[in-house]
């Protein structure tokens, strides 16, 4: 399953992630009490010129994602112009653009890994209250690989479909598509119970 | 044990897939990714517990950055934008659509199931959704309701579908829908 | 789908023909300890692999048919690093001995590698690092051929034969049996035949043939 982590190697790539998350959460709440218009357009261009600096092709990927809330810009930009006060939409906009660049810049920079190593970090105390962590790793696993061969069956089946059918598959294809992933849950139960389950490390 | 892990993870996948397949035309023509429709599922099908689980564990790894959402979307930026509630609220709307099929018995499955899916899927992730949309666009809550507004039938739609979704399930599998399983 | 089997096995290679539906899978699934029989009792060296999973962890590995349903992980490293952590081996061990399997399969290329780009031939050959890691005393291979290509078949199976333990093998084409010391006919979940490979086989050859001739599908099952 490919990430969206960038294949573009950046400095960033190997701070260490719970500092990049950390930060990013300050980051975006000091964003939310901005309020005037030059300080939040200064971090903008800011947030501008981090993407900038690992080359045009980290850039261009960058702005493709942020491209994705053009019908909220309009929307907060013009709602704000018909009611008279321009600046305050523009406000509003850029700083919805920051939050949403700077939490991509942090995605785009840290592994898969990484990122699920935070999560086994945080989730430590919990183990003492009896949280299954080894059940939450296979599970995130068993997603990452599952999800792709899921996918292709779903094509499989709509496939199946058209080879005997005038029109495009329907919603009525979901339910033969469900039946395919129990199944697959079946197996899978299976084939991690031949290799002992979740019988866990407790001794180790 | 090992069949409640992978049950819950294949469901996370398939609340993934039903986003990422091209959008299913429905009734009307009108063009809607399936993904809120796997919410609704992972509640009526998996029941609360495990539908929790399900869909906590898709929007986990949204946010550790896999692209899993409708359009391949994914990654710490969507807690960002806009539709942020509308992802936060997923979990919820699976744990009370779940509840619903899990403490209503005796009606029809299929209209349980639909019910419990406009409550869950449409009511609380609506909920959600909307309160997010006023913080980020910084506009009262009326306002962002009227904005998404114009989801709401498609929404309505897919419910229904959840509900004939699952009693299918039920008759197709018996004794498979861990919601009802021990009916 | 498995009736009455009173069975003692004791033999190197082991092969199992039947025809389709016959309780191959069901014997293979009992001896790998996924499934509890319903009536009886399943024992390999004295232990229980339904009940005592640790203690058959040493004793058996199972190969599926379909190397998608067995495949967990998303990277060849980690599939075959979990089973050796199942066994109580740290994870850094676990990592370490995974890299040495590769290296013995000459594979060690393949360690970041994703397992959904791999070919139906190379994922077989994961699962097969996988279970043999592990190193059980039985080798259980369920229909391992089925629908692969004649090179991938051969590859696949020369490195089958170089395992040192016992084996299991389940097909429904006699022609893969050729090497089993012994073969064991299941027909309707019953045994029909064991006995050595070229006195069973033959036998089983001409009662296909003969029924091919004469049936035309239209019992339904049960």
């Amino acid at each position: 399953m490919i990430s969206l982590t960038s294949p573009v190697e950046t400095r960033a790539h190997a701070w260490p992630a719970g500092a990049k998350l950390g930060g990013l959460c300050l980051a975006t709440a000091a964003l939310f009490y901005l309020d005037s218009l030059a300080l939040i357009a200064a971090v903008a261009v800011l947030i501008l010129t981090l993407y900038s600096l690992p080359g045009r092709s980290f850039m261009a990927s960058g702005l493709r994602r942020l491209a994705r809330l053009w019908p909220f810009l309009i929307v907060v930009i013009a709602w704000a112009a018909i009611e008279g006060r321009p600046a305050h939409g523009l406000g509003i906009a850029l700083r919805m653009i920051s939050a949403v660049a700077l939490a991509n810049l942090v995605t785009m920079t840290t592994r898969l890994t990484d990122m699920v190593d935070v999560v086994a970090f945080l989730c430590r105390p919990f183990r003492r209250l009896g949280l299954q962590t080894r059940a939450l790793e296979i599970a995130i696993a068993l997603v990452i690989r599952m999800t792709p061969v899921l996918l292709d069956r779903a094509e499989d089946l709509m496939q199946a479909w058209r080879a005997r059918s005038r029109r495009r598959p329907g919603w009525r294809i979901i339910l033969p598509f469900t039946l395919l992933a129990f199944d697959d849950a079946e197996r899978v139960s299976e084939a991690l119970k031949a290799r002992g389950g979740l019988i866990s490390n407790k001794e180790t | 044990m090992e069949r409640n892990v992978a049950m819950i993870a294949l469901f996370a996948a398939l609340i993934a897939v039903l986003g990422l397949v091209p959008p299913i035309i429905l009734a009307f023509g009108v063009p809607v990714t399936a993904q809120s429709l796997g919410v609704m599922l992972a509640g009526t099908v998996l029941g609360a517990r495990r539908g929790v689980m399900a869909v906590l564990l898709f929007v986990g790894l949204v946010a550790l950055g896999l692209p899993l959402l409708a359009g391949g979307r994914g990654g710490l930026g969507v807690f960002a934008s806009p539709t942020v509630g509308y992802l936060v609220g997923f979990p919820v709307a699976a744990f009370v659509t779940g509840w619903i099929v899990e403490h209503w018995r005796g009606a029809n499955l299929a209209l349980v199931a639909g019910f419990a899916a406009v409550v869950g899927g449409i009511g609380i992730d609506h909920a959600f959704g909307v309160v997010g949309m006023a913080v980020v666009l910084d506009r009262s809550l009326a306002e962002a309701a009227l904005l998404t507004a114009a989801f709401i039938p498609g929404d309505l739609l897919k419910a229904a579908i959840a509900g004939m979704l699952t009693a299918a399930l039920a008759r197709a599998r018996p004794g498979s829908v861990p919601s009802r399983a021990n009916v | 789908m498995l009736g009455v089997l009173d069975l003692d096995l004791d033999v190197g290679r082991l092969g199992v023909v039947g025809r389709n539906g016959s309780g191959k899978s069901t014997l293979t699934r009992l001896l790998a300890g996924l499934v509890c029989p319903t009536s009886g009792t399943v024992r390999l060296n004295g232990i229980d692999p339904a009940a005592d999973r640790r203690a058959a962890l040493a004793e058996v590995g199972i190969l599926f048919q379909n190397p998608d349903h067995q495949l967990i992980f998303p990277t060849v490293l980690e599939e075959i690093a979990f089973g050796l952590g199942q066994q109580s081996l740290s994870r850094a061990e676990a990592e370490a001995e995974a890299r040495r399997m590769l290296e013995k399969f000459g594979r060690v290329h393949w360690a970041g590698a994703s397992v959904a780009t791999l070919s139906h031939g190379q994922k077989h050959l994961v699962c097969l690092i996988s279970v043999v890691a592990m190193a059980p005393r039985l080798l259980v291979l369920d229909e391992p051929f089925a629908g692969l290509d004649i090179p991938t078949k051969m590859q696949l199976s020369r490195h089958l034969r170089r395992f040192e333990g016992n084996v299991l093998h389940v097909s429904h084409d006699p022609a893969d049996l050729g090497d089993c010391d012994r073969v064991l006919w299941l027909d309707e979940g019953r045994i029909c035949m064991v006995g050595p490979a070229e006195q069973v086989l033959p036998e089983y050859i001409a009662a296909m043939n003969d029924l091919g001739r004469n049936h035309d599908l239209a019992d339904l099952p049960g």
